[in-house]
């Protein structure tokens, strides 16, 4: 059973990185971030059952606590950046390149 | 044999979201897309007796962070022109695909490959919430403190980045 | 107070004042003038004091003054020590610079009374002299170097003092660039000293002790080229172009400059590496030989002249010419006592004729200068006591120093020197004498101002030591026993004259001179000769000195800078830099596309390299699985 949960883990991880990188939406890019969190969590618990050991089912719990805390951070990000800009798209958010 | 079915279903109806999630152009039909994903993760989590994660899974996930989302894009009242012209979406998803495929293909090769499965017999009670308390508040004090520190900075800076604005 | 201490004060103290007033004058706005009056006049007056006590000590006691600083350089066995040394030689060096360098800056404090730039020339004056004595006090010809070096970059801050107008400017250039070409030969024969003997020490006692274990003709290239700083310094043929235009200092810069300082530097250092030149008898006949020429040369150019003070600067070349004749032939001693005799009475005929100048408004042509007898009669007694002295007239200083270079060059044998030298003298005693009847005795009368107090006091002081100054060498003929040549210790050459013959010369001499004046006397006083003499002829144009040297040195010097600064600067060099920085600019243009500041853009990039390395890893490692 664990193989097959950790091929799925690695599917979902690879959407997961196609999605934060080809879309340029950032709400998407917001749940393509959860997605990677999901599919870090999906192969800790196939490990953690395999084993027989709860410590892998702590790890992600901690990781939903930090997903958590991240989705806050984000929303708050969200309702800013829109104020500012009318608009969610990410190429907009370029402040950090040296523009000529 | 049953296990296997439905493990296929499920893993099968998790990918098919996912995808959907990456590639639908409003925000609104990804969010949906993403409670199906997150709630076949659950059941996926229940299949291996991971009881008490399955519970955290929807509660936290599929209940707190979705319907965050979902409130953040009714609350901006998100129009059609204010999404991004993303013209060439779809010639951006297959080229990333294309690079991002070695990657995933590679490690499943490795893992088909290698035999990892311990298949340990689990105790009585494995995966509830006495289980996992116990393991919680014994072995890993110290980091449940400080994620509890993280969540309070992410409440704090929150409230100032949304605050500064007005 | 210890002896290191003494040398130390002695240096340090213009140094002291010129910093403080440089300080003031370029912090604070309207500082009262007797500040920077009493500030200079402390630094100099304590070196002079300190100075008078340094010579008495070495005169009668042969006392030697040490001082170790610092040391500069210790590279294996190349040490530079800051030290200074007051032997002999240097005491008796500034027995004559540090007083008669305080005596100029009370002068001075009278000339620039009310002048705009106060604080600024007393910074550099005592800038001056503290330079003037690390020239004369170092221990080695590193540190005279730099006092040699500093000396000259004072010295063009001074000429060119009134930079406004730029004509001051290009003379303080002449000077400078002037020097540079003898500052060169200078550098070059230190740098060759130390290549062969430079392992033995570089002080002047390890360098003229080793001197033996150079070869001939490197030591008499040595010689050769310590010279030529020495010509450019003293202002010698064929590097005295700048001297004239120096003039245009203000007055008390040409009398610290052209009586008692610079140019002595050049004798001095001659005299300093004495040992040297005793080895090397070609390249000291060759300065005889040239300072002969510039003798003679400066001699006619001044009888034509008519600026007042640029009949006394070639006058001070002309004297020059006759110390180096005296060194070229070994009278080393001697040439130094005309040395000291010099400084008293060409910066007395300097400061007078400074005083000339502030008392009419800044006329400098003698022709306007016409019968001011009257109305200065303390300044006439001293400027005819100074005039008679420069003549060598019995008894006043100068009758005994330039006897005794004659004496010397009689004895040498080299019959050429003598004449031109006799020539000289009896062209100095014509243009000296043409200057004081055309401007003392005429027909006209002129009324000027009164001079300050500040500046006629001292030109006393240097009428008295100009008439006594000659007692310090009082020759054998006369009773006297050469205490000066006995101090310094120099390796003179003996020259045996004997009583009667040097009885006669001076007889001659002093005939000759007395019929010149005579001469000089019918021709311009009370009469309009001077004004019949055109500005046109050769000598007064200078022999078309710098006309030739413009031509022959500066021009195509000029031309070839021009070419390339076009040719290889412009095009050449800047092109291709220019080109090199134009084209890594485009390559960080072509990079500067990947960092636009898109978030996802940098994941792709991060992703790509992960995979690579990723797949990297996979194909090296899939052996093993």
């Amino acid at each position: 059973m664990l193989q097959e949960y950790m091929i799925l883990s690695i599917i979902l991880f690879c959407i997961g990185v196609v999605g934060l990188i080809s879309r340029r939406n950032i709400i998407v890019i917001y749940m393509s971030i959860e997605l990677l969190l999901n599919a870090v969590n999906l192969s800790l618990v196939a490990i953690s059952a395999d084993m027989a050991d709860a410590s892998a089912q702590v790890m992600s719990i901690i990781i939903i606590a930090i997903a958590a805390s991240e989705a806050a951070l984000f929303m708050s990000l969200f309702v800013v950046l829109f104020k500012k800009k009318s608009s969610l798209d990410a190429n907009i958010f370029d402040m950090l390149g040296s523009k000529r | 044999m049953q296990n296997e079915i439905i493990f296929a279903i499920l893993a099968l109806l998790t990918i098919v979201s996912s995808i959907v999630m990456i590639s639908a152009h409003r925000p609104i039909d990804s969010a949906l897309a993403f409670i199906v994903a997150l709630i076949c993760i659950a059941a996926l989590f229940g299949l291996v007796n991971a009881t008490f994660m399955f519970v955290v899974q929807i509660i936290i996930y599929a209940g707190a962070i979705l319907s965050l989302i979902l409130f953040i894009i009714m609350f901006l009242n998100i129009k059609d022109e204010n999404l991004p012209d993303e013209k060439n979406k779809n010639w951006w998803l297959l080229g990333t695909s294309f690079i991002v495929a070695p990657f995933g293909l590679i490690l499943i090769d490795l893992i088909i490959r290698s035999d990892i499965t311990i298949n340990r017999v689990p105790a009585e009670g494995f995966g509830n919430i006495k289980d996992v308390g116990l393991t919680l508040f014994s072995k890993w004090v110290l980091p449940f403190e400080l994620v509890s520190i993280l969540l309070l900075v992410a409440l704090v800076g929150a409230v100032t980045l949304a605050k500064r604005e007005s | 107070m210890s002896d290191s201490l003494i040398l130390n004060i002695l240096l340090l103290s213009p140094l002291l004042s010129a910093t403080l007033i440089f300080l003031l004058n370029i912090s604070i706005s309207g500082v009262k003038q007797y500040i920077y009056t009493s500030l200079a006049l402390a630094g100099s007056g304590i070196s002079a004091l300190l100075a008078l006590y340094l010579s008495y000590f070495s005169y009668f006691e042969n006392q030697v003054f040490t001082s170790h600083l610092f040391t500069w350089l210790s590279i294996e066995d190349f040490i530079v020590e800051v030290a200074l040394k007051a032997d002999a030689l240097s005491s008796f060096m500034i027995l004559f610079i540090a007083p008669v360098s305080f005596l100029i800056h009370v002068y001075a404090s009278g000339y620039m009374n009310k002048d705009k730039s106060y604080g600024r020339f007393f910074a550099y004056f005592n800038l001056f002299i503290f330079f003037m004595f690390l020239l004369v006090l170092a221990d080695n010809p590193i540190i005279m170097f730099i006092g040699w070096e500093g000396v000259g970059l004072t010295s063009y801050a001074l000429i060119g003092f009134y930079f406004e107008d730029i004509k001051n400017t290009y003379a303080g250039n002449k000077a400078f660039i002037a020097n540079r070409v003898g500052d060169f030969g200078f550098l070059s024969a230190l740098m060759l000293l130390f290549l062969e003997i430079g392992s033995g020490g570089m002080s002047f006692d390890a360098i003229l002790s080793n001197i033996g274990q150079i070869e001939a003709p490197m030591l008499s290239l040595i010689a050769f080229l310590l010279f030529v700083g020495a010509m450019g310094k003293s202002a010698q043929i064929p590097l005295f172009v700048w001297l004239p235009d120096a003039m245009a200092g203000p007055t008390p810069v040409s009398a610290l400059i052209h009586a008692a300082t610079m140019v002595t530097a050049g004798v001095y250092m001659v005299a300093r590496f004495a040992p040297l030149y005793n080895l090397t008898f070609d390249v000291s006949l060759f300065i005889a030989y040239i300072g002969a020429f510039s003798a003679l040369f400066a001699a006619i150019v001044a009888t034509r002249q008519f600026d007042i003070k640029k009949i006394l600067a070639y006058s001070t070349m002309s004297q020059l010419g006759f110390m180096f004749m005296a060194l070229g032939v070994g009278a080393y001693s001697t040439a130094l006592f005309h040395m000291f005799t010099h400084a008293f009475f060409k910066a007395l005929l300097f400061m007078g004729a400074g005083a000339i100048i502030v008392a009419f408004h800044h006329k400098q042509d003698i022709r306007e200068l016409r019968g001011i007898k009257e109305s200065m009669p303390a300044l006439f007694v001293m400027i005819l006591i100074a005039t008679l002295t420069i003549s060598a007239i019995p008894p006043l200083s100068a009758f005994f120093s330039k006897d005794a270079i004659m004496s010397a060059l009689y004895a040498s044998g080299h019959a050429p020197l003598f004449l031109m030298a006799f020539t000289a003298s009896l062209l100095t005693v014509f243009y000296m004498f043409r200057l004081v009847f055309v401007v003392f005795y005429s027909n006209t009368k002129q009324v000027g101002e009164a001079n300050s107090k500040s500046m006629l006091y001292p030109m006393t002081v240097l009428t008295i030591f100009s008439i006594f100054a000659g007692l310090l060498n009082m020759p054998e003929i006369f009773g006297g026993n050469l205490n000066m040549s006995n101090w310094l210790d120099i390796a003179d050459k003996k020259f045996i004259v004997t009583h009667f013959d040097e009885l006669m010369l001076m007889s001659i001499n002093t005939l000759a001179i007395i019929g010149v004046i005579f001469y000089t006397y019918k021709r311009y006083a009370y009469t309009n000769t001077i004004d019949k003499e055109s500005e046109h002829t050769l000598v007064a144009n200078k022999f078309y000195i710098d006309e030739i040297y413009s031509a022959v040195v500066v021009k195509p010097l000029y031309a070839l800078s021009i070419l390339f600064d076009k040719h290889i600067s412009n095009n050449l060099i800047d092109n291709t830099i220019h080109n090199l920085a134009l084209y890594y600019e485009k390559l960080g243009l072509l990079f500067s596309g990947f960092e636009n500041g898109n978030v996802r853009n940098y994941a792709l990039y991060m992703l790509v390299g992960a995979v690579s390395g990723f797949i990297y890893l996979y194909v090296l490692l899939r052996a093993a699985l």
